[in-house]
């Protein structure tokens, strides 16, 4: 697939001499001048992400009550946002690579516990989960622990903030599981057999031959499951976790404004998807071959 | 008579319901190159691919370099002295010509990246494409795939090398600087098993030439004897058709 890069290489090629390799070191990559590197075109969705963000803040310091009183309110919650979204998102991505070489392994007893992992995750309600890890796992925590009279267990308090990325990693990462294992069985038979023929061994195939091509196959499905996982976060709300959305509702519960806090929070969630998404393309451009 | 490098004793495998190799029997000695031709099919490339164990087979012995290939506990061991060249070159796809050719030296081998580069330099010249050592891939004609696929093969410093018809996907005109290599290796005395169709370079470098159809192997010989006077049916049907071309 002939990328930007690809063509940039090509024209080159053409341009220069083919480096006589005897008398270069090999440093193909840095053939400009730093500080005059050649300036990527930038990408035109920027701009979107400007008008949002110019919107939101002729908001706030035009009509600074209530919009600059709401942002002050909720910004704590706009924390907690990003906060549970990037510390999922890294577990998600462990859990879902794990998940995913379940998926492929020839050893049934792991292709088993992946495949029942990823069916029974999916057929759930992501809501159903959350509500699930924050009511009902502490409840079965205690029983447990009074039935066996350990004390740690019976007295377990639920902490929101740690079960709610416990419920988004399970959930997510089973999506992520079936991401990877595409990614993985997208890249052809033979790479994997030509690095075995060579002595490497499966792992070592893996993570030197396979796993890099499967990324840049794989890019774009995760970067939807980032942003779909950032919007998903309002689902904690919910759960006792005091994120953005829930900010929301507890400042109109005290104002009455739903249209100036719904408005405000849409746009927050709004800004942050979009960022998200231009740096996912940014990503996306960069590979190299 | 020494020992045969490989050794291959009524060897069987099935795909499912088919039959692949029905009772192989075969003795490769170091030096030897040996040319498997036959319709598509008749299980060459299998054969080919059980002798580094990326196929199983379910029933025989295969003994590479003195190691029984079934009980053997580590397979790499095997696989790093047997080099495969495939049909669809396979170069790993995200790493430069120089890469493909440094990547397993320093894994498998423990070279350092010094050492392994000045390897996979010297062999980019003997394959005569120094000049794309940094280039990917995609950015390669096919007979240059092709070389550099031999070159990453060759500096493992195998002891066998193995062909899987490696010139089928080539334009007409790069068949031509894939088997001049071939050749080359021949000469200098590497142990080749190589499947194709190729009569030339089976005549020029081939020290046997066997005729396989329907998982069993129909005759052997000479390539110069086989090809001329083949004594079976089934091999002088084939060998019309091919030669016809």
């Amino acid at each position: 697939m002939p990328s930007d890069g690809f063509f940039r290489n090509l024209v080159k090629t053409f341009q220069k001499k083919p480096p006589d390799l005897a008398e270069q070191p090999p440093t193909p990559k840095l053939d400009f001048i730093l500080g005059a590197e050649p300036r990527e075109k930038l990408d035109p969705w920027w701009w979107l992400v400007a008008a949002v963000f110019v919107l939101l803040v002729l908001l706030m310091a035009l009509k600074p009550d209530p919009y600059w009183d709401i942002f002050l309110f909720v910004r704590d919650g706009l924390a907690i946002t990003v906060e549970l979204t990037a510390i999922s998102f890294v577990f998600i991505i462990i859990v879902g690579l794990i998940g995913g070489l379940g998926r492929i392994a020839k050893n049934p007893v792991v292709h088993f516990i992946a495949t029942i992992y990823v069916e029974v995750i999916r057929g759930i309600p992501l809501l159903v989960q959350l509500i699930w890890w924050y009511f009902a796992a502490p409840a079965l925590i205690k029983s447990i622990g009074e039935a066996i009279h350990f004390d740690a267990m019976a007295n377990y308090r639920a902490n929101p903030i740690f079960l709610a990325v416990v419920g988004l990693v399970i959930c997510y990462g089973a999506y992520m599981a079936e991401i990877f294992r595409a990614g993985i069985q997208s890249i052809p038979k033979g790479q994997m057999e030509a690095s075995r023929s060579l002595g490497m061994t499966y792992m070592q195939s893996m993570i030197y031959v396979i796993l890099p091509q499967a990324i840049r196959v794989v890019l774009p499905p995760v970067g939807n499951e980032f942003i779909m996982l950032l919007k998903d976060t309002s689902l904690v709300s919910v759960v006792a976790v005091a994120d953005l959305t829930r900010r929301g509702r507890e400042f109109m519960a005290s104002h009455f404004n739903p249209l100036e806090v719904w408005t405000l929070i849409a746009l927050l969630y709004l800004i942050l998807t979009l960022v998200s998404a231009r740096f996912i393309a940014w990503l996306e451009k960069r590979r190299k071959y | 008579m020494p020992k045969p490098i490989i050794h291959i004793e009524d060897v069987h495998k099935h795909f499912g319901r088919i039959h692949a190799l029905r009772g192989i029997n075969l003795d490769v000695h170091v030096g030897e190159v040996v040319v498997i031709l036959g319709p598509s099919g008749s299980g060459k490339s299998t054969l080919l691919r059980c002798i580094n164990h990326l196929e199983v087979y379910d029933h025989g012995k295969i003994i590479v370099d003195g190691i029984p290939l079934k009980t053997a506990k580590d397979i790499n061991v095997v696989r790093r002295e047997v080099g495969m060249v495939f049909q669809s070159f396979n170069l790993f796809a995200h790493m430069t010509a120089l890469e493909n050719l440094t990547l397993a030296q320093r894994m498998v081998r423990k070279r350092t990246k010094a050492e392994a580069q000045k390897i996979a330099m010297e062999l980019l010249t003997k394959v005569g494409i120094t000049e794309k050592a940094h280039s990917y891939p995609a950015q390669l004609s096919g007979g240059q795939q092709q070389r550099v696929a031999i070159a990453r093969a060759l500096a493992m410093n195998p002891k066998i090398m193995l062909f899987d018809e490696p010139t089928s996907a080539l334009d007409p005109e790069m068949i031509k600087e894939v088997l001049d290599v071939m050749l080359t290796l021949a000469k200098e005395g590497m142990t080749m098993v190589v499947v194709s169709h190729e009569m030339g370079f089976a005549r020029a470098a081939a020290s046997r030439a066997i005729f396989m159809d329907e998982g069993q192997i129909v005759e052997e010989g000479k390539p110069e004897t086989l090809f001329s006077t083949p004594t079976q049916e089934r091999t002088k049907l084939f060998l019309s058709k091919v030669l016809q071309i």
